[in-house]
């Protein structure tokens, strides 16, 4: 007992009467731990974070009708196949051809909401429609018709057309159609994408159902999903094994580029990190062997006195482990305050706290710590005392 | 005198000398390759994001307006093409360096033998090109849709002969016709008709897999549109859009003189497609959202991950190469003491101990900035398979750095030196 008691005296004194030296040491380790701790939490959370940035590219999957339309129960019971905080987004589209001034143009019916969050790239000038009657037109409509923000149009829906020209207006053969649907609207938003989207006009689905007289149904699905392209894969065979009425395909062009440039990013930090790491380590080793290396004399003197090499390493080592855990505790709360503070920066979003980062942190800064010890104490405890007291 | 001190301090503790300039030359190197990888990231990852195909179309300027109200089974019916000749001035505008890749569209309608309709699509795939500049490039498709996946065969090669006659058939249209690579199709077009040789089918996920794409000159001959094209795609690297080039998108007029110049002179989508509509006759060039944007967002995201990342590191750096400078220059205190004790000023002893720690910054930080290079280099290789380019800008700071943060690190040491009290040091207090 009394042996134990000497032994943590003698480390505590130390500690505590070279008081200057240690608080470099303990700096030195404490540096070393928020580099690790911050850079494996960035490294582990950018996938995720980064991921969501990369949901700016619109849907990543889409579902369509395997037979004729989705009804809106079959469309809410495959959304619910996606697991809650992966979906960013879900957009139905409901196409019908309306006319305006006698010309036919595509409508489209939406959620404007899930719209808004599956195309976010969407430039629309104005504002979203928020409310029935509202209506936001692409910039090609806005051009051809002259219309401006807050303008009224009329949009005529022929009941009687035939369903032939689906997707893309027919002009010809339109002469004894009767106009018997007419609807008027607000413009409340110019929508640019730089695609075939500004050909259209956009309504609320509510709209769509009064102007046409029909049920609701979509046409196509969009979702935005925030997951792997393992997890994506996995959500559409889900999907498709759900609701059989529906199926469920990858927009390939957003999934595989994605994949691409997501992994390149990943490999990129992890670089980084292992660099910076190695770097940061040899550093603190560097540090702390000079911390040690002053004490040569008292090594040299406790030998003088008949300490075994075996206590001398033991006490040393006690001091190195003391700091190395202190060092290694401190740096993972500061770690932790800089990833949080480059998330909130970079994403605006806040970061998780790892747990089991703080004892491999911990362990890594006592192991770093003891490690760069060693190397002095050997040199001294090999040579022959009286040499080390000389000073040679 | 004092240079002869300077030298025995170096042969004399060399160990110890070694090993600053050792911590001094990581640090040093930590710092340039963060620097030196965190100032190329940006065009590193625009080019990655090239993945996501071209950010700008080209389209004539009376069918932008209606193209698709009217369009019809994928034929233009409006009447309005650019022209083929024109497309090599693409590379001559002043942001020609940074036109990644582009290539022209123009879609027909055709028979097959069965007498259903098939869309089929003329563009470059690696079509060679020889600028009046001198410079050479290939330039097509192959590039821009990184994301199609060759389910049977391969590209087409436009280099290899007889090429001329191969079509892509997409993954839809194959299964549809049981068409497999390797097999002949023939196809009827509203001028001539054309045996093809399915060089590869390829599945896109979208639209295009109803597609048949062939050769620019064999879809122009099916319906006697030499020297038409309906579209081009183009892809450049791009700055991330700001106040000014969202003005300038609107209505570049409205810019006053020097702010007109400044935004002709970056490479904002918007004056990229300015300037493609200067070079082209009659033509709309608009930024495709959905690429453009999302690049900028990312682009900017992932350069203050690193810049931030960067900051860390050399704080990190900084600290560490304070740290052992104080903890080496404290070491020596009865050296120094004793110096005290015969007689030196503490101006003198700062000045001996700053010299030989500076001298050893500089070399440490000399080795550390190669080997930062090096590094950087690594990094560059491995995860973008390109080199990381050599900024001279990064040398002023590494110097800077190093050297502010070992007069930093001598500070606490010389404080001390100036409170020593040479009795009690030799004493051993």
């Amino acid at each position: 007992m009394g042996k134990r008691k000497m032994y943590l005296r003698m480390i505590t004194a130390s500690l505590l009467r070279r008081r200057s030296r240690m608080i470099i040491a303990l700096l030195a380790i404490a540096i070393g731990a928020t580099i690790l701790s911050g850079l494996v939490t960035i490294y582990v959370d950018v996938p995720r974070q980064m991921g969501a940035q990369f949901r700016n590219y619109g849907a990543n999957m889409i579902f369509t009708a395997t037979d004729e339309s989705v009804t809106e129960e079959e469309a809410k019971s495959a959304i619910a196949v996606i697991p809650d905080d992966e979906l960013v987004g879900a957009a139905p589209y409901w196409y019908e051809t309306v006319r305006v001034n006698d010309v036919p143009v595509m409508a489209a019916a939406t959620d404007m909401e899930g719209a808004n969050a599956t195309s976010p790239f969407w430039d629309v000038s104005g504002e979203w429609p928020s409310s029935d009657g509202e209506i936001m037109i692409g910039e090609n409509v806005a051009n051809t018709y002259n219309l401006k923000v807050g303008d009224k149009m009329t949009a005529t829906y022929a009941s009687e057309t035939d369903e032939s020209g689906d997707a893309s207006g027919d002009a010809s053969g339109d002469a004894e159609v009767i106009m018997d649907n007419y609807l008027d609207f607000t413009v409340t938003g110019i929508l640019d994408t730089g695609g075939t989207e500004e050909d259209y006009i956009y309504m609320s689905l509510n709209d769509m159902q009064t102007l046409t007289g029909k049920e609701i149904s979509y046409d196509v699905c969009e979702l935005s999903v925030s997951a792997t392209s393992d997890e994506l894969n996995r959500i559409k065979d889900a999907i498709n094994e759900a609701v059989p009425s529906v199926t469920a395909r990858l927009v390939k062009r957003v999934t595989q580029s994605e994949t691409t440039v997501l992994s390149k990013l990943q490999a990129l930090v992890l670089l980084v990190t292992i660099v910076v790491l190695a770097l940061t380590m040899i550093c603190v080793a560097t540090t702390m062997t000079a911390v040690v290396a002053e004490r040569r004399k008292e090594i040299g003197l406790r030998k003088a006195l008949g300490a075994s090499n075996r206590s001398i390493i033991a006490e040393f080592m006690g001091e190195g482990i003391i700091l190395g855990a202190a060092g290694g505790l401190i740096g993972s709360i500061m770690g932790f305050a800089f990833a949080q503070a480059v998330s909130r920066s970079v994403f605006n979003a806040s970061i998780s706290l790892m747990p089991w980062l703080v004892p491999v942190t911990v362990i890594v800064s006592v192991f770093v710590t003891a490690a760069a010890c060693m190397i002095p104490i050997r040199s001294a405890t090999d040579v022959d005392p009286a040499l080390v007291l000389k000073g040679e | 005198m004092f240079i002869r001190m300077i030298f025995k301090a170096f042969f004399r503790q060399k160990k110890k000398m070694l090993m600053i300039a050792f911590t001094i030359a990581l640090g040093a190197s930590l710092a340039t390759a963060m620097l030196s990888v965190m100032l190329d990231v940006g065009d590193k990852i625009n080019q990655e994001l090239k993945a996501y195909g071209a950010n700008i179309t080209v389209t004539p300027k009376s069918s932008s307006v209606i193209s698709d109200l009217y369009d019809v089974d994928g034929e233009n019916v409006t009447g309005s093409y650019l022209a083929e000749d024109e497309l090599g001035n693409i590379k001559t505008i002043f942001w020609a360096f940074n036109i990644v890749d582009y290539t022209p569209f123009v879609t027909v309608s055709a028979q097959m033998d069965n007498g259903s309709d098939i869309n089929v699509t003329g563009v470059w795939f690696n079509h060679y090109m020889s600028l009046p500049t001198g410079e050479e490039l290939y330039a097509g498709i192959t590039s821009l849709r990184t994301w199609w996946e060759i389910t049977d065969g391969e590209w087409i090669d436009e280099s290899e002969a007889g090429e001329e006659n191969c079509a892509m058939v997409g993954a839809q249209v194959a299964q549809e016709y049981g068409i497999s690579a390797g097999d002949t199709i023939h196809v009827r077009g509203s001028a001539s008709d054309v045996d093809l040789v399915v060089k590869g089918i390829f599945d896109d996920g979208g639209d295009e897999d109803d597609s048949v794409f062939v050769p620019l000159d064999t879809a122009q001959a099916l319906a006697d549109m030499d020297g038409k094209i309906d579209s081009i795609e183009v892809s450049a690297l791009t700055t991330p859009d700001n106040e000014l080039s969202q003005k300038a998108a609107r209505d570049p007029s409205s810019l006053s003189v020097s702010q007109y110049e400044t935004w002709y002179c970056t490479a904002y989508v918007s004056s990229i497609c300015y300037q493609i509509e200067e070079v082209i006759t009659d033509s709309v060039a608009s930024a495709v959202r959905q690429v453009a944007d999302s690049e900028g967002q990312i682009l900017d995201k992932t350069q203050l991950l690193m810049i931030l990342i960067t900051i860390l590191s050399m704080v990190g750096a900084a600290l560490g190469i304070m740290n052992l400078v104080t903890a080496s220059v404290m070491e020596r205190t009865q050296e120094l003491g004793l110096m005290k004790a015969i007689g030196a000023h503490t101006g003198a002893i700062t000045g001996l101990v700053l010299t030989e720690i500076l001298v050893t910054a500089v070399i440490g930080g000399m080795a550390g900035y190669f080997a930062g290079l090096g590094f950087a280099q690594i990094i560059g290789q491995t995860v973008f398979s390109s080199s990381i380019e050599i900024r001279p800008m990064v040398i002023p700071i590494v110097a800077v750095l190093v050297i502010a943060v070992t007069l930093a690190g001598c500070v606490p040491a010389m404080r001390m030196v100036r409170k020593l009290r040479p009795t009690e040091v030799l004493h051993g207090k």
